[in-house]
């Protein structure tokens, strides 16, 4: 929980008020406080690429979107990604579980995680790796560079960094 | 009546609200009838219409329509199911019912064969859906708009065919910034 709290208080002091997710069991912490939390909006949502969607007119609202998924959701987004989010400047904080990484104990999710970093590179989306506790503490600057910017940005959290998160 | 009749029917509803329309003709029909600076066209990512209208609606109070097709909508149903538990009262989705992809060439959609958008919706947990003829829309559209209690979705079933235009000469960030000047965020235009 400490992990995930962490996380959860950084991107709040970098202004992000407005959260959706599609699940994994790395994030389950984080939907679980974000659900208890009155201060900001919650929503799960079935596919990633819906939910750019939804950020995109959040965004149009005046809220600062996040959306919580697996580095698969990023697969399933790229369109969205580029002729919404890119094409009209929006920023927008995805906050990825990055699945297929040491620690990973399912074989087939290596595949989408050998090219997540390939994908968010060849997208121009910057990215913030966390691996360590420590790196946590770059989340709220981070995220508060995504709307100097008006873009999309990444936050990919290693499987180690979240696997033991009770 | 086609889509360009129906979208000129409407016009003096959509004028008054955050509209969110759907890429290609749809978007190009409603900026040559009556462009307005309340009017987001979208320029890519076909079939989240619905989702960025959702998303608009839950940020804000204004009242939003998004104005989505059959064919965009059959890409993206899993909203759908979003917009059934999670719309409020401020949201509405448009959904023109041609039974074709227009801005492709007219393809027929599978509404034009078995799939009833209006059962999908219903089943994905919509509360208010209207499906009506193209001269009822306007009055559904109004009734949609006036009640601040509930969410709608009305499904105007219409002909399909196109007039010809010219792509919409904006800019996207233009249309982003006087979109959030209007709802009263961009204070610098």
């Amino acid at each position: 929980m400490k992990i995930s709290k962490k996380i959860i208080d950084n991107l709040k002091k970098g202004g992000v008020d407005f959260y959706l997710s599609v699940p994994c069991k790395l994030l389950a912490n984080m939907i679980d406080i974000l659900e208890k939390d009155n201060d900001v909006y919650y929503s799960a949502v079935p596919r990633e690429e819906e939910g750019m969607g939804i950020c995109a007119g959040a965004y149009l609202g005046n809220k600062f979107p996040c959306i919580m998924m697996q580095n698969t959701g990023i697969g399933n987004s790229v369109n969205a990604i580029v002729s919404l989010l890119q094409l009209y400047q929006m920023p927008v904080v995805f906050l990825i579980s990055y699945r297929g990484t040491p620690g990973e104990p399912v074989g087939a999710q290596g595949g989408m995680a050998k090219i997540t970093e390939d994908i968010l590179q060849t997208l121009r989306i910057p990215m913030l790796h966390c691996s360590s506790e420590d790196d946590l503490e770059k989340i709220s600057t981070f995220s508060k560079h995504a709307k100097v910017v008006e873009s999309p940005v990444a936050i990919l959290c290693d499987f180690n960094l979240m696997k033991d998160d009770k | 009546m086609n889509r360009f009749d129906l979208l000129n029917k409407i016009q003096n509803i959509l004028k008054d609200n955050l509209v969110i329309c759907n890429i290609g003709l749809p978007s190009q029909e409603l900026y040559k009838i009556n462009d307005q600076p309340n009017f987001f066209y979208m320029l890519g990512s076909m079939g989240l219409s619905s989702s960025i209208g959702l998303g608009l609606s839950l940020s804000q109070n204004k009242n939003v329509i998004s104005i989505d097709g059959d064919g965009s909508v059959l890409m993206n149903m899993n909203t759908l199911a979003t917009i059934g538990n999670r719309a409020p009262p401020n949201y509405t989705l448009l959904i023109i019912d041609n039974g074709s992809y227009g801005s492709t060439g007219d393809q027929k959609t599978f509404t034009d064969e078995n799939t009833s958008l209006k059962d999908v919706a219903i089943g994905a947990g919509c509360k208010n859906v209207v499906e009506c003829s193209g001269d009822e829309t306007v009055n559904e559209l109004s009734k949609a708009i006036e009640d601040q209690n509930n969410s709608y979705i009305i499904i105007s079933k219409i002909n399909s065919g196109n007039i010809k235009i010219d792509p919409i000469p904006l800019n996207p960030i233009t249309i982003r910034d006087r979109f959030r000047k209007f709802i009263g965020i961009v204070k610098y235009l």
